[in-house]
Parts: C-alpha cells; structure tokens; sequence
C-alpha cells in the first residue's frame, strides 16, 4: 500500500544574527543552512495495518506524512501509496488519503459540520447513497448526532476532534493519516475515537498512520511501531518486542526528608540505578530518581527498602513515555 | 463544469450562514454602499465647479465609475480570499488542507469565501450604470449590451489577475497583504479618464498593472469621442492575458510552497 524508498528531504533555513542589527543585515545578505528534516528512510507498509509513526519533535514524522500526502517534494527517493507518486499526482493521491492534522481543522469554521459534510461530499465525489450510509453509521460510533447542527467554531475540542475523525473517513479512504488524534482529550472521548479508529479499519481494512506521543493510543490501535528519530528510522517493527525490551522500564521519584549523601540500599543495588537529572545532579535538592526494569523488582519492592532506609516526604511513579523509550534506543541501542 | 458544480454549493452553503447572520450581512452591504457613495459625491462636487473633465462630462465619468465597481464587485464577491492568503493560510500551514484535497487549490482558496460586502458594491455599480447611461446619448442594441457585459466581465478578471499576482507572494515571504493593498489603492486613478494622467502613470496603468482596464478603457468604448474606441475592444484580451500571467506566477508560488513547505 505504502513504499517509501531511500527518501530524504532537506530544507534551506535562512540564518539570522540575533538582534534588529541581525535582521536588519540579513535583508541585504543571507546565509543559509540547509536542515537534513528526512535522511535516506525505506519502509513499506501493507494494506489495512495500523502502523504507529512515533518520535520526538522534530523528528522528521510531519515532514515523512506530508511527503505521503503530497503536501511536500522530497530532495530525493521515491514514494508510492497505491502505486500512485503523490508529490506527482497530488489530486489522485488525495482522493484516496484521509487525514486529520492536529490542530488544524479539515472542516469549515463558520458551517454547520451536516454541511461541511455535505461539501466534502461533493469535493471527493461521494456517491449519494454510500455517503448517507457512512453518515449514519459515524453518527452513530462518534455520537455526532447532536453536533450536525453547530460549525467547528462553536465546539468543544472533544467534540471538533471527533467531527474532525468523520470527516478524515468520509470518503472511505484507502489510508489515513492520524497526527496526534487525541491529544489534550478525555479519557471516554479517547476511547471512542481509539474504537472507531479499529472500527474503520476491521470494516474497511483501512491503512492508518498515527503519529502520538501517547503510548495508550499506539498500544491499543497499532500492531507495528516505527520510531525516527534525527531524520533516521530507528526501530521498525512489532510493538510487542520494543515492549518487552524497554516498556517494563520505570522511575520512581522520591522526595526525602533530607538529604546528606544518598547512596542505593544495599537490597536494591543491583536491580535498580539512579537517573541524575540536571536538577539533582546540582545538589541543592532532597529528590531521588530510581529506574528499573519491572520484570526483575516490584514498584512496591523499591518503596518498602527505600523507606526502609531513608524518610521519604513523597513520591512519584512514572509511567513509560514513549520519548523515555526512544531516548533509551539513542542512547543504548537496541 | 464540475467546479461550476461545486462552486454552487459552495455557495449555498455559505448563503445559508450569512441568512443566519442577517444583521452582519446589512451592515457589511450597508458600509460598502456608504464608502462609494461618498467617492461618487466627491466627484459630483468637483462637477460642480467645472464642467468637464479633459472633455468627460459628469455622467461620462460616472460611467467610468459604474463599470470600475461593477467589475470590482465580482472581485469583491467571489474573489475575496484572495487578499488574505497569506495570513489566513500560508503564514500558519492551513494551506495544507487544500493540497490534500482532489481539486484545484487555488479553487478552493477562492471557494472557500463569499464576502458578502461585496453585493453592496455591486448595487452601487449598477446604480451608478444605469444613472449614467440614462443620461448618456449611447444608441443600445444587442450587440452593445453584449458588449458591455463582456467588458464588466473582464474588468472583474483584470481585478482578480492583479490581486492573484501580488497575493502570489506569500508563497515566498510572510505576508503580502500590505503590497496587495498599495497595489489595490492604485486602482482608484482608473476611476478617472486616463487622459488627465501623465504619460507615465497611463503607460503604468495600461501595460503594467492594467487597471486602465477595469474601468476608462471598457468606458471608452461607448464613448464616441474617447479617441480609445479601438484600444478599448483590447480589454478582453487584456483580461485573460493577465489572468494567465497571474495563474503561471501562482503555479511557481505553489511549487516553491511543496518544496519547502515553509
């Protein structure tokens, strides 16, 4: 469904001085520095999987999904999605992708979403009777019914995300491409967005793409992860085995009642290692960071001997960031 | 034929917004209606201290004016987006939407809006016409009403070229708006007969933003002794020419957009 080959995409950035002495010179004379966003990048992907597309900002994840969508000329390589080139046929490309973009909202601002629908309907060539039954069936999984009658202007970023949702599948795509689908969201909203994600791609077997920065919505809609990171693809493949590598790791964080030298209890010593942040390391405060890797110690194990040993004020449990583990690959490797 | 389609509910549905927002829409016509309305008795004040303007009478003037803000007003309508491309869409990344989408960008851009303020012009314009011609000894046949329409329809398209041209820009710096307003402005001298004009500003205003166009050289083709009856019958050339520079210089612009995507 999706072959990216050898792809790689650099950017010139105009450099500034900083200051109005800097702006002002680099009116007449520019230097530029060219940005390497996507470097050298292959990857396929089959139809109907639902592959999650994860790594810091800045990465390179918008610049590959704009690349698939033909929003952006890669420097070089290929690209195919159904064997259309989409920086080349970017209209035949886009009939047959979806997307939802952040933030940014794919309806119109001032119309009532039944509408916006109806629009998008005529702007993708919907067939009358397909477009009803899809209406009345994402009505239905994303309870939109109360909603047809208000513009995005008016809604709640609940309720514009899961208008927005509707309107990525409405013209039953071949692959969508979801950035951040449930971000700043409510944990039931969350849920049904996640459902209809699955829904779409059991009924349909959609191909999704989805860029997140939360680990729930990879774990409970994508079988195959591919972490970037730099422009690089780091990790490619099921989630399952980065998972057991890296996702039972954990921090702890402790506030102790005072601190003059810390040093692990003797019983932890070698399942446990302290993480020095920047904060800690300059010694002016009483708080300890403990990672560990959760199939050799308990969370509850770790407590009992530090309590054992120390006074502790308070504590933290951190759970897996998906930044947590895509740091972990750069620094260790795999 | 299919945008034509599509335009139409694009239309409609935006009609329907602004039936809801009825008192936007009065206003919006109402202070259209006030702004012209005070250029047009600023002219009928200067008429009323000299009888002729390089040889143009009162009416003949306000028939420049009538088919300068009849044209206008298509431009104003349809058009509008135009203006704000840049801060609307490019500045802050919307414009992705469009190159997602399976239809022409720069259609969707223009789709996207129906001002509504515009329809205020286009009373003014045709109110403007028709007092004109009413006093004007113009002979109106078929062909001449024709002909009329053609030239308000290509004043309206010079209109749109100029405004695409330097709303193009942005595809390059942050935003052009303040250019495509400077530019706009310049449009008020072709209000007036060219003739009163130095030679440089009329060279400037036929052959390098031909807003002369838009309005005195359409006018001079009914006018038997504008001494521009043959130059006139070039509007619609001029129209589509420009319209087809503007077009090329867009598509350049949106090459540079998806190669670096700024």
């Amino acid at each position: 469904m999706i072959d990216v080959q050898n792809l790689s995409k650099q950017y010139q950035i105009a450099k500034r001085d900083p200051g109005l002495a800097g702006a002002v010179k680099s009116l007449f004379s520019r230097k530029y520095e060219t940005k390497q966003a996507v470097q050298d990048i292959s990857f396929q992907i089959q139809k109907g999987e639902m592959v999650g597309y994860i790594g810091a900002n800045g990465a390179g994840k918008s610049t590959t999904i704009k690349m698939l969508s033909g929003i952006l000329t890669p420097s070089s390589g290929v690209v195919r999605v159904n064997g259309i080139v989409p920086y080349e046929n970017r209209r035949r490309n886009a009939s047959q992708i979806g997307a939802v973009f952040g933030q940014r909202t794919q309806l119109f601002w001032d119309i009532p979403i039944r509408e916006s629908y109806h629009l998008l309907k005529h702007i993708y060539q919907v067939p009358e009777t397909e477009f009803q039954q899809r209406l009345e069936m994402f009505t239905d999984v994303l309870d939109l019914g109360p909603l047809l009658g208000i513009p995005v202007r008016q809604m709640s970023l609940g309720q514009k995300m899961r208008a927005e949702l509707a309107a990525a599948f409405l013209h039953n795509p071949a692959v969508v491409f979801l950035d951040e689908p449930t971000i700043g969201l409510d944990v039931a909203v969350k849920d049904r967005i996640r459902a209809f994600i699955r829904e779409m791609n059991r009924q349909q077997e959609t191909t999704v793409i989805l860029t997140t920065h939360d680990m729930q919505d990879i774990e409970e809609i994508c079988n195959r992860i591919i972490i970037i990171d730099g422009g690089k693809i780091l990790y490619d493949g099921a989630l399952q085995a980065i998972k057991e590598r890296f996702g039972d790791k954990r921090t702890i964080h402790f506030d102790l009642e005072k601190n003059d030298g810390f040093t692990i209890p003797y019983a932890l010593a070698t399942r446990v290692e302290q993480v020095v942040s920047h904060r800690e390391a300059a010694g002016k405060s009483n708080s300890i960071s403990l990672s560990f890797n959760n199939a050799e110690i308990t969370a509850a194990e770790v407590i009992s001997e530090m309590m054992q040993a120390y006074t502790i004020r308070d504590l933290t449990i951190d759970e897996v960031h998906i930044e947590q583990i895509v740091k972990d690959i750069y620094e260790r490797g795999l | 034929m299919r945008y034509l389609r599509l335009y139409g509910h694009f239309f409609t549905a935006q009609l329907k917004v602004m039936m809801e927002y009825r008192l936007d829409f009065l206003v919006g016509v109402f202070s259209v209606v006030l702004i012209q309305f005070t250029s047009v008795f600023f002219v009928k004040v200067v008429f009323d201290q000299i009888q002729s303007l390089n040889g143009w009478s009162f009416y003949e003037v306000l028939f420049i004016y009538g088919i300068a803000s009849t044209g206008r007003s298509i431009h104003h309508i349809f058009f509008d987006n135009l203006w704000t491309i840049g801060w609307q869409y490019i500045r802050n990344g919307e414009f992705d939407r469009f190159l997602i989408r399976p239809v022409n960008p720069l259609f969707h851009v223009i789709a996207n809006r129906v001002q509504q303020d515009g329809f205020g012009q286009l009373a003014i314009g045709l109110i403007l016409l028709l007092t004109a011609i009413s006093h004007l000894s113009i002979v109106w046949t078929v062909g001449k009403v024709l002909l009329l329409i053609v030239m308000i329809l290509s004043s309206g398209a010079v209109f749109v070229a100029v405004n695409l041209f330097f709303a193009t820009l942005s595809f390059w710096m942050v935003d052009s708006l303040p250019i495509v307003v400077g530019v706009f402005q310049v449009a008020e001298f072709a209000r007036y007969p060219l003739t009163i004009f130095s030679k440089e500003i009329r060279g400037l205003l036929t052959w390098v933003i031909p807003y002369g166009f838009t309005a005195f050289y359409p006018a001079s083709a009914f006018i038997e002794h504008s001494g521009y009856q043959s130059v006139a019958l070039l509007t619609p050339v001029v129209a589509v020419v420009s319209c087809w520079i503007a077009y090329w210089f867009w598509g350049k612009g949106l090459r540079a957009y998806t190669s670096t995507g700024s």
